[in-house]
């Protein structure tokens, strides 16, 4: 394949439980400060109660009648991407005109999870249509392309947990084959009775805090939110500094089982050279990688090895400590923090970590760590064997 | 960049395979089947075109079928149809990505999943249920029986599901990131869906479905899967190519239609995107096929099989249904020369995806 044209990052944003903007975010991290807790706007007969990562207050978009015209996750999609709008100057008005795509990874975004909906129906009752109109105006990409009357490609990427990472990696992908100007692109995923009950019958989520890498890690903990970055082309870019740079995008599948990692992580070391090799970088050249670390048994198994084996004494953390799992929305949250963390120079501690599992080959960052260097590794694993990863750049704003 | 279309495998109301579907073209006519509810004491029966599963254990052994769902059974039908035409089915798949679009994804596992829960409590939640519902499972069977490990995508957006999800197969053969794309559409009917377009429709989905009255809800719904492999169009094309996928909305810039190609229209009885197609085909020669396959998000997906067959066969197939239909409206099957086909997708907010085809 051939190499990728670095891809300019003018602007980030994202909400999530750590934080309501990105600013938020990082001080929280940075403070190592978490605050899982049991769902407070859902509620099951479920005997265990599993600890969430909920936003912490509520949002407010500037539409008329936020809670009935779009579904939560397109909600956060839509603040995530007002958020990185504004920080690349960008405002409704001034992309007038431009040919700007639409990139966006989620999950229950577009699946039917309407249980109430559904209840009702199983009862013989004919439930009312609002619930199923919303979620008929509400696919992520598109609410973000006719919110802003955006004319160009728009996608809404269902890879389940590496949505995000490959929606970036595919908006990219645009801007170098010239099919738009500017890309939106991330991802977007809200809390749901569903997944949650999804989750917890796979006996993958941990009735405590989630603790990444560690010998004690018995599962995840789910998150919501949303994390968007403007990606642009150099003619529209002008003098405007960069956040970042989105240097290449790997991904392959594990054909291996529809929610297990492949044990040897072929898969992961796949998309990973794949993206070295559009990056036209070598692993020596990786300063830290945003691992997706979810703190289940498997996934942090799988990606300890390959990352020892392919990128061995170069510092990892996961994130998802502070976040939750926010499944679609996970990889645009990440990228974000990633280049985040290379303006910076600095990464938070792997919250969670307390002790190194023999069986796992390596461990990651235990307190706020200085990192030298410009370039940095996301990746993402996911149900049905897909695995994609990012590399990013650091930017001179 | 072009994309060569190697292979087609398509399952759905007018039956499995390509040559089932050149028949209903032949004749433009389909037996459509009946839907069947059965809730507070009546029972509701509807024109409904249904895809079967028939014959999928030639390919695949039953055993590895029985946690496997009837959306996935319908992708790996179509998908395995596809390679078989392509006569790639024993082939090494290992540079083959897999993109599938759907408009719903797999509804009726969907609602599976919820009854596990609803009915015996949320400890009883059925994790094969829940794993086969999310949205990448199908494309995550066909992976994993085609040890296909390149790149595996798949896009849910309604009716620009496949238009959409088509951008990235021809970005991946551009970039050389695969040799081939097994690209699919599919859609499922369920039960709950039938509700919802009786709540939404009313009568109006008892057939026929007349996709040229484009002022009157007449859709039926449909379901089915088809699948193309796709290449680089430096090989020879064994139906034709794609020439240009376009996404964008018609409201913030009029959609254009290239000069002298024949348009196939999405059209498919919802009166929503009805008054889209009546803007955009003014006078141009046009066909609309869905009377034989049924009204689903992916069925473009179907408007494309029959555009490469039409290529294949140099013939332009007549419109099935012609009822509110203009005089442009392609009455008889005619001889193709060397015109484009265009296939025009709109969504009810004005979106559209349009997908050029040539020889």
């Amino acid at each position: 394949m051939s190499a990728a044209v670095p891809i300019v990052i003018t602007g980030l944003g994202c909400l999530c439980g750590a934080g309501m903007n990105l600013a938020e975010c990082l001080e929280s991290m940075f403070r190592n400060e978490r605050n899982p807790h049991p769902p407070l706007r859902f509620s099951t007969d479920h005997p265990v109660s599993y600890p969430v990562l909920e936003l912490r207050d509520e949002f407010r978009l500037p539409l008329d009648d936020q809670e009935t015209v779009y579904a939560r996750t397109s909600q956060l999609a839509l603040a995530a991407a007002f958020e990185a709008l504004a920080d690349a100057g960008w405002d409704e008005e001034s992309l007038r005109g431009k040919r700007v795509g639409v990139c966006i990874g989620t999950t229950v975004g577009c699946a039917l999870n309407c249980d109430d909906f559904y209840r009702a129906y199983k009862d013989g009752v004919d439930p009312e249509m609002g619930v199923i109109e919303r979620f008929l105006r509400s696919n992520p990409a598109a609410v973000i392309a006719r919110q802003l009357k955006l004319d160009g490609p728009n996608q809404t990427v269902v890879n389940a947990c590496s949505s995000g990472t490959d929606a970036i990696g595919l908006g990219a992908s645009w801007l170098r084959a010239g099919a738009c100007d500017i890309v939106i692109a991330g991802g977007a995923d809200e809390l749901s009775r569903v997944t949650y009950a999804g989750f917890s019958s796979l006996m993958i989520t941990d009735t405590e805090a989630c603790k990444p890498f560690d010998i004690k890690r018995k599962g995840l903990n789910l998150g919501e939110g949303a994390g968007m970055l403007i990606l642009e082309s150099e003619a529209v870019r002008g003098a405007k500094k960069a956040r970042g740079y989105m240097l290449g995008y790997g991904s392959a599948c594990d054909a291996y089982h529809l929610t297990a990692p492949r044990p040897d992580g072929a898969g992961l070391k796949q998309a990973m050279y794949e993206a070295f090799a559009a990056a036209e970088v070598t692993p020596e050249m990786i300063s830290f990688v945003n691992a997706h670390g979810t703190g289940t048994p498997d996934n942090d198994r799988v990606e300890s090895r390959v990352l020892s084996e392919v990128l061995p004494d170069v510092p990892f953390v996961s994130t998802k400590g502070y976040t939750g799992h926010t499944l679609g929305a996970a990889g645009g949250i990440e990228a974000v923090f990633t280049v985040a963390c290379l303006r910076r120079g600095e990464l938070p501690a792997n919250i969670g970590f307390s002790a190194a599992d023999p069986e796992l080959s390596g461990a990651p960052v235990i307190e706020n760590t200085r990192i030298d260097g410009n370039i940095a590794m996301s990746e993402s694993l996911a149900f049905g064997g897909n695995n994609a990863v990012l590399i990013l750049g650091k930017g001179d704003a | 960049m072009r994309m060569a279309i190697q292979g087609i495998g398509v399952s759905g109301g007018f039956g499995r395979g390509v040559e089932a579907l050149r028949a209903a073209l032949q004749t433009g006519t389909v037996e459509v089947q009946q839907g069947c509810v059965e809730r507070n004491g009546g029972t509701d029966i509807f024109p409904a075109y249904r895809a079967s599963i028939d014959g999928l254990d030639e390919f695949i052994p039953k055993r590895a079928l029985r946690r496997i769902d009837h959306f996935s059974k319908m992708t790996l039908l179509s998908a395995c149809l596809a390679l078989k035409d392509a006569a790639l089915l024993e082939g090494d798949c290992s540079r083959m990505g897999v993109v599938i679009a759907s408009g719903y994804g797999a509804l009726k596992t969907t609602f599976d999943f919820l009854d596990s829960y609803l009915d015996f409590g949320y400890s009883c939640s059925s994790p094969t249920h829940f794993s086969n519902s999310v949205h990448n499972a199908a494309a995550a069977h066909v992976s994993i029986q085609f040890k296909a490990t390149a790149p595996s995508l798949t896009v849910t957006q309604f009716e620009m599901s496949v238009p959409s999800a088509l951008l990235s197969a021809q970005q991946w053969l551009a970039e050389g990131r695969v040799d081939q794309v097994l690209f699919g559409a599919i859609d499922e009917y369920c039960e709950v869906l039938r509700y919802c377009r009786k709540q939404f429709f009313g009568l109006g989905e008892q057939g026929p479905l007349q996709p040229f009255s484009f002022d009157k809800q007449s859709a039926v719904v449909g379901e089915g899967a088809v699948f193309f492999v796709l290449t680089r169009a430096d090989e020879n094309a064994a139906y034709g190519c794609i020439d240009t996928v376009t996404l964008g909305n018609h409201l913030v810039c009029p959609v254009k239609l290239p000069q002298d190609d024949l348009l196939i229209i999405g059209a498919d009885g919802h009166k929503e995107c009805g008054r889209w197609y009546a803007q955009a085909f003014k006078g141009r020669e046009t066909a609309a096929y869905a009377p034989l396959y049924g009204s689903f998000p992916a069925a473009v997906g179907f408007d494309l099989a029959v555009a490469a067959l039409s290529l294949r066969d140099r013939t332009f197939y007549a419109s099935p249904e012609l009822s509110g239909a203009a005089t442009s409206v392609v009455t008889l099957h005619r001889k193709l020369a060397e015109e484009k086909l265009v296939c025009l997708k709109f969504g009810p907010g004005g979106d559209y995806g349009l997908v050029r085809l040539s020889i």
